[in-house]
C-alpha cells in the first residue's frame, strides 16, 4: 500500500494509530448491515436449521418437541417431496433454457440500430419488472378457459374445438406456467446479453468481414466466445433464482393439480400455509438451502477461469 | 466533471442522506403514516372475523355489528373480513400467537382442530341457560358438538342439493330433475344439457377444496358406503364406494359432461360457472341462491335433493356456519353477547335470509320466507335423509382432508389414480390421523 | 468460400426483412398480454363475461378504477399507500446503510473482506421461503405483525446484500486519487465520501436504490405472511387477497393490475439507462 505512505502525515496526536483507526472505520462503516443482515438471515436461518429439528405443528401444539432429524427421515419418504424436486427441475430447466434463447434472439434484436430503437427497448423490457403477482394474475386470465384470451384467438384461428382448461390439465399445466416465467424472464437474459454484445469492439467484426467471413461465421467465432463469460453468469445466477422463485406458481396453480405443478419451494410453502407444519417445512428449506449452496459453489468454481469481458 | 453537475449532485445527495437520516430515526416509532386507527373510545373492543367477504354479505355484517352496538353501550364490536381462502390459516395462526379474535365465524369441521389446539372453551352450561337454547334444531347443536361439550353457536345450517336451469332444460327438452331421480336420470340430464359448441356444460363438478371430496362421498353413501365401519375403523376404501365413485368420476372422465377446468374449480368456480351460464347444473348448499338469483334470475333456476344411488340410497351433509369464540380472546364476555344477539330471532332472520342460508332456529325457519323459495325446496326436502358429515367424526380430519385428501382426489379426477387407488390412499391417510 | 455478394444479400435480409418482423414479434410478445389487461380494465362486467369475447370495451369508462380504488374490502388506495411507503423507506434505508458498508469493502482493508464478498453473493442465493417461518416467529415476539417496520426489516434481507454487492463494485472504479487529496484537505473519511466518492458514484447509487424500491414493490410472500389487517397490505398482497374473495372479478383486478404497474413501469422507462447500465455491471463483473 504505497499510496497509503503518502497520506500517513499525523494530524494531531491520535489515541489510536491512524492504521487502527482505518479498520475501526470500516468496522463502524459495516456495522449497520451486519445488523440489519444479522437479524433478517442470519439469526432466521439459524432458527430454520433449529425449528427443522423440532415436531412443530401449529394445530398439534401437545405434540411440540425436539425429535432430532425425524422430520428429515420423514422427507426420504416423502413421494411429494421427489416428485417435487423433479418438478423443480423441469421448471427450472424448461425456464432458464427458453428464456436464454427468447432472451439472445431479442437481444441479437435489440443490438442492430433502428428508428425508436430507445422505446422498443424499454417496452420490451417491462415484463421483467412488473410484480410477480401481476404477472401470475395476468396470465391466469389469459388462460382463463371460458373468457381468457389465449382460448379465444386458437378457437378464432380454427385451431381448437374444445375448450382448453390449461391451467387445470396436469400435463397442461407446468408448460402453461414455464411459458409465464419465460414472458417475464426474457428481458432478463436480453438486458445481460445485450450489455455483452456493446461490449464487443466493432474492430473484431470489420476485421473478421476483411477476411471474408459470414455472418453465421462472425456470430459463431467472435459473438459467442466474446459473450461466454457474461452467458455463464446470467444463466447460473438465474438458474438459482428460478429455483427459489415460488410467488408465479403459488399465485397460479398453488402447486396443483394433483401436484403437477409442486415444486419444492411451492412445497415448503404449502406445508408452512396450509398444513401449517412448520417444523417440516423448515426442514423442506433447509434442503434448498442446502442445494442452492451446493450449486453456488460448484458455480463459483466455474465461473473462477471465467474473466469479466468489461 | 463538469463543476456544476457535481454540485447538482451533491444536493440531491445531501437531500437523500437527510430523508435516510430522518427514516432511520423515525423507524422505530412510526407504525401509520396516513391514516390513524379509528379507536372506539368507552366500549370495549369485540373482535369479530368474518370470513366470506362478498359485497352482499359484508354489507349485512357490516350493519348488524352497527345495529348490536347502537343496542348497547358496553361493547363494541369490529369486524375483521378474511378471504375464506385464508381464514383458516390465519386464525389458526392467530391461536398460536395468542391473539386470537374474540368471536369468528367459521365451518363446524374447523371447530374440531381448535378445540385440539385447546384454543375454544366449553360452552355447554352457559349454552343451556341462554334463551333460546331449545328453538335451535337439535341436530344444528350436534354439528358444533365436540367430544359431547358445545362449542360454538351454530348460526346458519344447510345442506346440499343440486342446482339447475329450469329455462335451458325446457329449451334443450331434457326431462326435469325430479325430488326422487336417480343416477341414472342425473347423467342423461348432464348429457343433453352439455352443449359444447355453445360453451356449455352440464354439470359443474367442483375439484378444489374440501368439498370436492364431501360432494364425492355424499355419491358414494348413496350406493351404500360408509366412512367409518360399525367396528369405528375406516372403511371408506369399500367396493360399494369405488364403484359410485367410478360413476361420478366418469362425468368427468368419460362423459365430458363437466367443463375442462374441474380439477381446479373450487367454491368460486362452481357458482361462478352456473352463474355466467357455463354449466347447468352443480352441487352447493342454500348458500349460493341469493347470488344465484341475481346472476341468473330467480325463475330461471330451481334446486332438487340429490339422487337416488343403485343402492337406492341418497344422503346429503348437513353442516353449519358456525360463530366461535376463542379461550384466549380479551373480550369473551362482549363476545358472546353478541353471539347471543347474533342468535335472536331479528338478526338471525336477517342474515339467513339474506344469504339464502337456513335459520338453525325452528321458529325462524317455518317462515314462509324460507319454505316456500323454490330456490329453497331441494334442501328444505333433503332434510329428512341429512346426516352430519360423517368428516366430523375426528379432529385431525378436517384440515388433511383439504391438503392430502384433495390432491389425490384430483389425480383420480385425471385419471392418475383410479377411483379404488385413490379410495385406498384415502383410507390410509383417514386412518393415520384418527385422534 | 463465398462471394462478397452472397455476404450482403445475407445482411441485407437479416437487416431488413427480418429484423423488422423479429422486432414486431418481440414488441407483440411482451405487450400484447398487458394490452389485453388494459383492455379489461374498461371493460363493463356485460363484456367481460360475453360469449363469444368482446375484446374492445365500448366505452373507456373508469368504473373499475374507481371501484378498486375506493373499495372496501380491497381498497386499492390503501395498499397503493403502503406499497409506496414500505418500498420508499425500504429503498433509502437499503441505500443508506450499502454505501456506508460498500464504502467500507472498497476501500478499507481488512481481516475476512473477501470472505464478507462471498457471504453477500451467497446470500442472494438463499430461498425467501426460508426466511419466512423464523421471521414470522422472530416479529410475532417482538410485536411487530401488523406493522410497516416488519415488512421493511424483512426487506433487506433481499435488498441488502444485492445493493452491497453492486456499490462495492462502482466505489472501486472511482479513482482513489480523487478521494485522497479530500483527505489531506484534512476532510475525514465521512467528508470523503460524501463530497468526493458519492456524486462521482451517484448514477449507480441512484441505480442500486431504484433496484431495491423496485425489488420490494413485487415482494409477496412475507407481505402475505407479516400481515394479516386489509389496511396494511401491499399492493401484491392485496392483488393476492382480491383473488381468494368470493369470485375473481376481472374488470375490478385488471384495473389493480394496471395500478400495480404503472409507478414501476415509469420508473423503470424513466431510468431504464441508468438501471440497466447499473444491474448488468454486476453480471460483467461476475
Amino acid at each position: 500500500m504505497a499510496r497509503e505512505a503518502t497520506l500517513a502525515r499525523p494530524l494531531a496526536r491520535p489515541l489510536l494509530t491512524r492504521r487502527a483507526r482505518e479498520v475501526l472505520t470500516g468496522y463502524l462503516y459495516l456495522l449497520p448491515v451486519v445488523i440489519a443482515l444479522g437479524a433478517t438471515v442470519v439469526v432466521p436461518i439459524v432458527r430454520a436449521i433449529q425449528m427443522s429439528l423440532y415436531r412443530n405443528v401449529l394445530i398439534k401444539p401437545q405434540e411440540y418437541g425436539f425429535i432430532g432429524l425425524g422430520n428429515y427421515a420423514r422427507l426420504l419418504d416423502d413421494d411429494v417431496f421427489w416428485l417435487s424436486l423433479w418438478n423443480s427441475f423441469y421448471w427450472v430447466f424448461g425456464s432458464v433454457s427458453l428464456q436464454f434463447l427468447g432472451g439472445f434472439v431479442a437481444a441479437l434484436l435489440l443490438h442492430q440500430s433502428f428508428q425508436g430503437r430507445a422505446a422498443v427497448r424499454t417496452l420490451t423490457l417491462l415484463p421483467w419488472i412488473i410484480p410477480g403477482v401481476v404477472v401470475a394474475l395476468i396470465w391466469e386470465y389469459l388462460y382463463q378457459p371460458n373468457y381468457g384470451a389465449l382460448n379465444d384467438l386458437l378457437a378464432r384461428a380454427g385451431l381448437m374445438t374444445d375448450k382448453v382448461a390449461w391451467l387445470s390439465n396436469p400435463s397442461l399445466a407446468m408448460p402453461a406456467v414455464i411459458a409465464t416465467n419465460v414472458w417475464r424472464g426474457v428481458p432478463f437474459f436480453a438486458i445481460m446479453l445485450l450489455a455483452g454484445l456493446q461490449a464487443i469492439a466493432d474492430e473484431l467484426y470489420e476485421a473478421a468481414r476483411v477476411d471474408g467471413a459470414g455472418v453465421l461465421e462472425r456470430f459463431w467465432h467472435i459473438t459467442l466466445p466474446m459473450l461466454r463469460p457474461i452467458i455463464v453468469v446470467a444463466t447460473a445466477t438465474r438458474i438459482i433464482w428460478t429455483f427459489n422463485y415460488a410467488d408465479l406458481i403459488f399465485v397460479m396453480t398453488s402447486g396443483g393439480p394433483a401436484n403437477a405443478t409442486q415444486i419444492t419451494s411451492t412445497y415448503t410453502l404449502l406445508q408452512a400455509y396450509s398444513n401449517l407444519d412448520f417444523g417440516y417445512a423448515a426442514t423442506l428449506s433447509v434442503v434448498l438451502l442446502l442445494i442452492m449452496l451446493a450449486f453456488t459453489l460448484l458455480y463459483l468454481r466455474v465461473t473462477r477461469g471465467v474473466e469479466p469481458v468489461a | 466533471m463538469d463543476e456544476r453537475w457535481r454540485l447538482s449532485r451533491r444536493q440531491i445527495l445531501k437531500g437523500m442522506a437527510a430523508a435516510g437520516a430522518l427514516t432511520t430515526a423515525e423507524l422505530a416509532w412510526w407504525d401509520e403514516p396516513l391514516i390513524a386507527p379509528r379507536r372506539a373510545w368507552g366500549a370495549q373492543p369485540v373482535r369479530f372475523q368474518f370470513s366470506v367477504p362478498e359485497p352482499k354479505r359484508t354489507a349485512l355484517v357490516e350493519s348488524l355489528a352497527q345495529r348490536f352496538n347502537q343496542s348497547q353501550k358496553d361493547f363494541e364490536v369490529k369486524v375483521e373480513f378474511v378471504p375464506q381462502a385464508q381464514a383458516r390459516q390465519k386464525l389458526i395462526t392467530s391461536i398460536a400467537a395468542g391473539t386470537p379474535p374474540d368471536v369468528a365465524q367459521v365451518w363446524d369441521n374447523w371447530v374440531g382442530e381448535f378445540d385440539g389446539m385447546n384454543a375454544v372453551e366449553d360452552l355447554t352450561p352457559k349454552v343451556r341457560d341462554w334463551s333460546g337454547y331449545k328453538d335451535v334444531l337439535p341436530l344444528a347443536w350436534e354439528t358444533v358438538t365436540v367430544k359431547k361439550r358445545i362449542l360454538s353457536f351454530p348460526w346458519v345450517v344447510t345442506n346440499d342439493g343440486v342446482y339447475w336451469r329450469t329455462d335451458r332444460a325446457k329449451e334443450y327438452g331434457a326431462k326435469p330433475p325430479k325430488d326422487d331421480w336417480n343416477f341414472d336420470d342425473f347423467l342423461a340430464y348432464a348429457k343433453t344439457m352439455t352443449k359444447p359448441d355453445k360453451n356449455q356444460y352440464g354439470f359443474g363438478m367442483r375439484g378444489q377444496g374440501t368439498w370436492a371430496v364431501l360432494y364425492a362421498t355424499e355419491f358414494m353413501y348413496a350406493n351404500g358406503a360408509q366412512v367409518l365401519g360399525k367396528d369405528g375403523k375406516v372403511a371408506i376404501n369399500s367396493k360399494e364406494a369405488a364403484e359410485a365413485l367410478d360413476w361420478y368420476l366418469d362425468l368427468f372422465r368419460k362423459h365430458k359432461v363437466c367443463p375442462p377446468s374441474v380439477p381446479t374449480d373450487g367454491w368460486r368456480g362452481i357458482v361462478e360457472g352456473f352463474g355466467r351460464g357455463v354449466t347447468n347444473s352443480y352441487i352447493h348448499n342454500s348458500g349460493s341462491s341469493e347470488e344465484q338469483k341475481d346472476f341468473v334470475k330467480p325463475e330461471n333456476f330451481a334446486t332438487v335433493p340429490l339422487p337416488f344411488g343403485p343402492a337406492k340410497k341418497r344422503s346429503s351433509f348437513y353442516f353449519s356456519e358456525t360463530l366461535t369464540p376463542f379461550k384466549a380472546g380479551k373480550a369473551r364476555e362482549g363476545g358472546f353477547k353478541f353471539m347471543a344477539w347474533a342468535m335472536e330471532p331479528e338478526p338471525h332472520f336477517m342474515y339467513s335470509k339474506a344469504l339464502g342460508l337456513l335459520p338453525a332456529r325452528k321458529t325462524v325457519a317455518e317462515r314462509p320466507e324460507f319454505t316456500r323459495d323454490p330456490a329453497l325446496a331441494g334442501f328444505i326436502k333433503s332434510f329428512p335423509f341429512s346426516i352430519v358429515s360423517p368428516y366430523l367424526a375426528h379432529a385431525g380430519w378436517g384440515g388433511k382432508l383439504d391438503s392430502e385428501g384433495v390432491p389425490l382426489f384430483q389425480q383420480a379426477l385425471v385419471g392418475r389414480l383410479t377411483a379404488r387407488e385413490f379410495l385406498d390412499k384415502f383410507a390410509e391417510v383417514l386412518s393415520k390421523n384418527m385422534s | 468460400m463465398r462471394s462478397r455478394g452472397g455476404l450482403d444479400t445475407a445482411e441485407r435480409v437479416l437487416g431488413g426483412p427480418v429484423l423488422w418482423a423479429g422486432l414486431a414479434a418481440l414488441t407483440a410478445f411482451a405487450l400484447a398480454p398487458f394490452v389485453w389487461v388494459l383492455l379489461a380494465s374498461f371493460k363493463t362486467r356485460a363484456e367481460l363475461y360475453a360469449t363469444p369475447l368482446v375484446w374492445l370495451p365500448t366505452s373507456l369508462s373508469l368504473a373499475n378504477y374507481v371501484e378498486a380504488w375506493t373499495s372496501k374490502l380491497t381498497p386499492f388506495s390503501r395498499f397503493f399507500a403502503n406499497s409506496l411507503w414500505v418500498s420508499s423507506v425500504t429503498m433509502v434505508a437499503t441505500t443508506a446503510i450499502s454505501v456506508l458498508a460498500g464504502y467500507a469493502l472498497a476501500r478499507f482493508r481488512f481481516a475476512g473482506r473477501q470472505t464478507v464478498m462471498l457471504v453477500f453473493l451467497a446470500t442472494q442465493m438463499f430461498p425467501a421461503v426460508l426466511l419466512i417461518a423464523p421471521l414470522l416467529s422472530q416479529w410475532h415476539a417482538l410485536g411487530l405483525i401488523d406493522t410497516y417496520q416488519a415488512l421493511i426489516y424483512s426487506n433487506f434481507s433481499f435488498t441488502v446484500p444485492f445493493t452491497v454487492w453492486m456499490l462495492v463494485g462502482y466505489f472501486e472504479s472511482i479513482p482513489r486519487e480523487l478521494e485522497e487529496s479530500a483527505l489531506m484537505d484534512g476532510c475525514g473519511r465521512f467528508g470523503a465520501l460524501c463530497r468526493v466518492v458519492l456524486p462521482l458514484a451517484a448514477p449507480g447509487v441512484a441505480a442500486t436504490a431504484i433496484f431495491a424500491f423496485v425489488s420490494s414493490w413485487s415482494e409477496l410472500l412475507f407481505a402475505i405472511t407479516f400481515t394479516s389487517q386489509t389496511e396494511m397490505r401491499t399492493l401484491s398482497a392485496g392483488l393476492l387477497f382480491m383473488v381468494g374473495q368470493y369470485e375473481i372479478q376481472w374488470g375490478q383486478l385488471s384495473a389493480g393490475v394496471i395500478i400495480s404497474t404503472l409507478p414501476v413501469a415509469v420508473l423503470f422507462t424513466v431510468l431504464q439507462r441508468h438501471l440497466i447500465r447499473g444491474l448488468t455491471a454486476g453480471a460483467l463483473k461476475g
